[in-house]
Formats: structure tokens, sequence, C-alpha cells
């Protein structure tokens, strides 16, 4: 038998903290989000009706500028509080929704398609790392869709509005507070929605359904048993139930019946996120399934 | 035994079914092929040995090292190309093998100076910064063969490796898989090309049903199939006499002139006596003897004598 000199030495050089590693698969998703120019026209559709409030509270803050357009706002009925930043965030939170049904699939779907995770995880990075590395990705995008713009909307006008800040100081704890649950939960669903049918054009379309389906068979609940606990598996109600706490918003009488309390809206997304979360253990599996 | 690769009394199920049942191997540094038909375990092996997977019972050690307890340690310690011709979308291949190396946990100045040796290695500088997309068959398998062998595992775990390669590309890393054992690094290949297999390997590990049926070196899998004829070739003058000769003999079950007439295919239950017998006959001049060499310790021939026909065509 030959006997050759032992002469291979593996790397033994530093290495990077394994805590950001994940911050690669992010990098990835990132740059493969940004590929599609849909992504940008979508984050530029998302931020503009920022911008028109932006205006707007610009506008009830100077009376100047009132008077040269001859509008009469800043007086009667028109105020700026939590009702009106929930207006506002719940429209910028649906937009991130379609924002977040675009990106998402392509993060995880064609992973899964491709059988290319043995090759991910044979690193030394963990199933949990990888997901955290894409989750991370959804968490950057609806971040700068929710609670940034909605963030600087408010110090916007705590800027223009003297003594205002400090008594609505809530609705900033809401808009973050309700940005990363929306952000958290729209996450999850759509990746653990990607990782099941693993068809990214399917999986845009399923983000939707599996949002707005329940939410009308649980409206049809409540209308033929009046009943409002149907909104339990309505993900729309569940988050607005939250949002309007949140923001400490003044229902209009006649839907104030149908919100349910913050606690049973807390734990619907709870068992929501934990469904998703069971999908994402069993389908983001390192092996390879070979068929034949 | 910290520079083996050391499977003890593994079994794997998924649910009921079985992926392999209780193997026992301990693999030296050295090209070490794994062969077996479809459904045998091999993927199931292989998923075991790089991490992927973690036995129902058992346990298996790499250099020493565990999946479950010495993670960062274990998976930099192997290097794995899959069989799933399967990227991410828009990467070039320098992007590839960087990010990889990243995740490896190395800075991006050394990603970059490990990725470059690494397409150097397999002839692919010149393509580093195109799309994979735009890659050939063969290009897309060599740089899974680069990322794999980035960041200097010690362990380098091949499924399919050769698969798409053209003869000068196969050749090439034939040549760089029998370099890096040589070095002193286990390359474990699963290929269903046995000749390719046979012609590198310094053992083998044959599987069905879950199952090792049988490893070593081919020449003592061979030898542990006693109850099967060996199979010998000998070039020599006058075969046809050899074989009537030969014939006389209880131990010799099969004689046959070989296609070009000159020499004669025997199968011999008894290796000793066919030796005997052939020098004698050669002493008295009756044949002249060019060359004795055995004919079926290839792991195809000795693959089929351990599993049959029954166990199907062997394929990786």
């Amino acid at each position: 038998m030959p006997v050759y000199k032992r002469s291979y030495r593996s790397y033994a050089g530093p290495l990077t903290p394994a805590w950001r590693r994940f911050l690669v698969i992010t990098r990835y998703g990132l740059e493969d989000a940004w590929q599609s120019r849909v992504t940008t026209r979508l984050l530029i559709v998302c931020l503009v009706p920022a911008l028109g409030v932006a205006f707007t509270i610009y506008l009830f803050n100077s009376d100047a500028l009132k008077l040269l357009l001859g509008v009469g706002v800043g007086s009667g009925s028109f105020k700026i509080d939590g009702n009106y930043f929930f207006g506002v965030f719940r429209l910028q939170c649906w937009l991130a929704m379609v924002l977040t049904a675009w990106v998402g699939p392509r993060l995880m779907a064609s992973d899964l398609a491709n059988n290319a995770l043995p090759v991910l995880l044979s690193r030394p990075i963990r199933r949990r790392e990888y997901l955290a590395g894409k989750l991370a990705v959804l968490g950057l995008l609806l971040s700068a869709v929710t609670w940034a713009p909605a963030s600087l909307l408010f110090l916007l006008q705590t800027q223009l509005a003297k003594n205002w800040a400090l008594s609505h100081l809530y609705i900033l704890c809401g808009l973050l507070l309700g940005s990363l649950l929306w952000i958290a939960v729209l996450s999850l669903l759509t990746l653990a929605v990607a990782a099941w049918v693993k068809w990214r054009i399917m999986a845009t379309a399923l983000v939707f359904g599996v949002v707005l389906a329940p939410a009308g068979v649980g409206e049809m609940f409540n209308q033929i048993l009046n009943s409002r606990w149907g909104s339990l598996i309505s993900v729309p109600r569940l988050m607005t139930s939250i949002w309007q706490r949140l923001l400490r918003v003044q229902s209009i009488p006649s839907r104030a019946d149908q919100l349910l309390p913050v606690p049973a809206a807390l734990l619907a997304l709870a068992l929501i996120c934990a469904a998703c979360l069971l999908v994402l253990n069993a389908r983001i599996r390192s092996r390879e399934v070979v068929r034949g | 035994m910290n520079d083996r690769i050391v499977f003890d009394n593994v079994s794997k199920f998924y649910g009921e079914v079985l992926g392999v049942n209780r193997v026992n191997l301990s693999l030296a540094p050295g090209i070490t092929s794994l062969v077996g038909p479809n459904g045998s375990g091999k993927t199931t092996l292989l998923n075991l040995l790089t991490g992927l997977i973690r036995p129902s019972r058992g346990q298996v050690r790499v250099l020493g090292l565990e999946a479950a307890t010495d993670t960062t340690a274990f998976f930099r310690a192997v290097g794995y190309c899959t069989q799933f011709d399967s990227f991410p979308p828009n990467v070039t291949g320098f992007e590839f093998i960087e990010d990889g190396l990243l995740l490896h946990g190395l800075s991006r100045a050394q990603a970059r100076e490990l990725a470059e040796e690494a397409l150097g290695r397999l002839s692919l500088l010149n393509a580093a910064d195109r799309k994979i997309a735009g890659y050939s068959k063969g290009m897309r398998q060599k740089v899974r063969l680069a990322q794999a062998i980035a960041h200097h595992p010690s362990v380098l775990v091949l499924d399919e490796p050769l698969n798409g390669l053209d003869p000068m590309a196969r050749a090439e890393a034939m040549a760089l898989f029998e370099a890096l054992a040589r070095q002193g690094l286990h390359v474990i290949v699963s290929s269903h090309v046995l000749e390719e297999v046979d012609r590198i390997s310094d053992a083998v590990v044959l599987m069905a049903s879950g199952y090792v049926v049988a490893e070593g070196d081919i020449g003592q899998v061979r030898r542990e199939v006693r109850d099967q004829p060996m199979q010998i070739l000998v070039r020599c003058s006058h075969p046809e006499l050899l074989a009537s000769q030969m014939f006389c003999m209880n131990h010799v079950v099969e004689a046959r002139l070989h296609q070009d007439g000159g020499g004669l295919l025997l199968r011999t239950r008894d290796m000793d006596q066919f030796y005997m017998i052939l020098n004698r006959l050669a002493s008295e001049g009756l044949v002249e003897v060019e060359s004795v060499a055995p004919a079926d310790q290839d792991v195809h021939s000795i693959y089929q004598y351990l599993i049959g026909e029954s166990g199907g065509t062997p394929t990786a």
C-alpha cells in the first residue's frame, strides 16, 4: 500500500461570530428580492400614501398654506389623533401585505422546490437560523412600509404641533407594537404558505386566500349566528381589534360589538403563528427526498 | 480513532420506513465508494454522515466529532456536494462559493481568497463572474464541487460527483479526488459509474435494503465471498490446451476462451490448486503464460455476487 505524506490542512483561521451568520441568508434574500422590478414598484406604491399623509399633516399645521390653498381644515371635527393614525396605519399595513405576498414566496419556495436546503444546511447554520435569515428579509422590507414611515409621520406631527407629543405618545407605542405584531404574523404566514406549496406564483395567490377566505367565512358565521366569535378566524378582524385598542380608537357604535377582546385576538394570532411554525418545521428539512 | 468516520450501530427510520439499519462502519482516509441500488440507503447514509439528519439509534462520529454536540466544528469538517442541480437564482459562480464560505464564518477577504482558490482548482476562474444560470451542466457540477472543497474540509462527501462532466472534466475531477485523498482527506463518493469508482476507490461500501452487505478494499471484500468461484483471466499460448487440463479439476466450474483467442477465462473455487496446476503446465512447457489476473475484482462483479440479480441494477 502506498504511503503518502499527509499534507492536507483544514482551514484554521479566525471565524466570524456564529450569531450573525444568518445575515448571509438575509443578504441573499434581499438581493434576490431586488432583482425584480416589481418589488421596487410595489415599495414605491406602498410609500406613496405616507407621502400624501405627510402633506396632510403639514397642511393641517400650517395656517399660511391653508390660507393659500383655501382649505378650512384645522378646526372643527378634523383632528390628528389615534383615529387619524389608525386610518393611515391600516392602509400601510394592507399595502405591506401585498408587498409580502410578492416577496415572501420568492424567499422560500425556490429553495424548497430545488432541494437547495441540503447545500445550505450542510454549512454551520441551523434550520432556525435559516428561517431567521428569511424572516429578517421580510422584517426589513415590511418595516420600511409600516412602522418606519408611520413613526416619521408621528415625528413630523410632533415637530409641527406644539405640546402634542407627550399627550399622544401612546400612538407611537401603538404604531411600533402593532407593526411588529403584523410583521410577525404576515411573515410567518407567507413563509409557511410558500413552504407548503413550493410554487411561487401559487403561494402569492394563496397568501391572499388564507387571509381573506377565513375572514369571509368568519363574517358569515357572525351574521348567521349574530355573534362576534367568528372573527377569531379572520386575520383582518383580529388585527383591527388589536390596532384599535393600541391606538385608542373610538369605534363606530354600530361596529363596536364586532370587535374581539384583545386577549382573545392575541391568543388567536398566537395559534396562527404556532400553526405556521409547525408547517415550517415540517417543510424545512435538510434531507434530500429522492424518489424513484 | 480520531482520523476515522465511525458509524456505531446506526439505524435511521422515517416513521415505519427503514432508511438504514444497524450500520457499523469505520472509514479511513482515502476514497471510499458507496454503491447500491435505488432505495438501498445510500442517500440516508450520506445525510447521516453530513449531519443533515440524526440517527434514530446509534452514533455517527466524524473525526471524533458529533453533529449534535460539536455542531460548528462538525460542519466545518465536512464538505458536501449534493446530486441536485440547484442554485440560488441570479448568483455568479464566485458569489455562490463566497456566500457559502461566509456561512462557514470566514471573513469576506478570506472568503474571496478561498473562493478563487476553489474555482481555480476546478478550472472555473474564467467563468467565475458569470451567472450560474448560464453555465453548462458540467460547469454547474464543477461549481458544486468547488463549493464543497472551498472551505478546506477534512471530509468530502460527493453524491454523484461525476454526473454531467465530459470525459476531460471527469478525468480532472477524479485526479482531484485522488490528489485530495493522497493528502489525507476522506473522500466519500456515491456513484453509479462503477468503472470510475472502481478505478479510484481505496475502499467500497456495498449497500442493499438499508443494510451494509460488505465493506473494505475491493480485494478484501472479494475474499469475503468465499463461496463464490473466482474468475481469472490467463493470457497464454494454447489456451485451449490449458482449458482441457483445467476441466479435469473439480474446483474449476467454468472455462471459456477469451474473445480475442489469446487467453482463457476460468472460474475456480480453489485458487491454490489452480496456481499449482498452472505452474506445472508452465514448467512442463505445455503453455507459455503471459499474465494471470483476477477478472472479477471490480465493484460490479462483487455487487452481483453479494446481491444477485434480485438486488436490482446497481446505481447510486
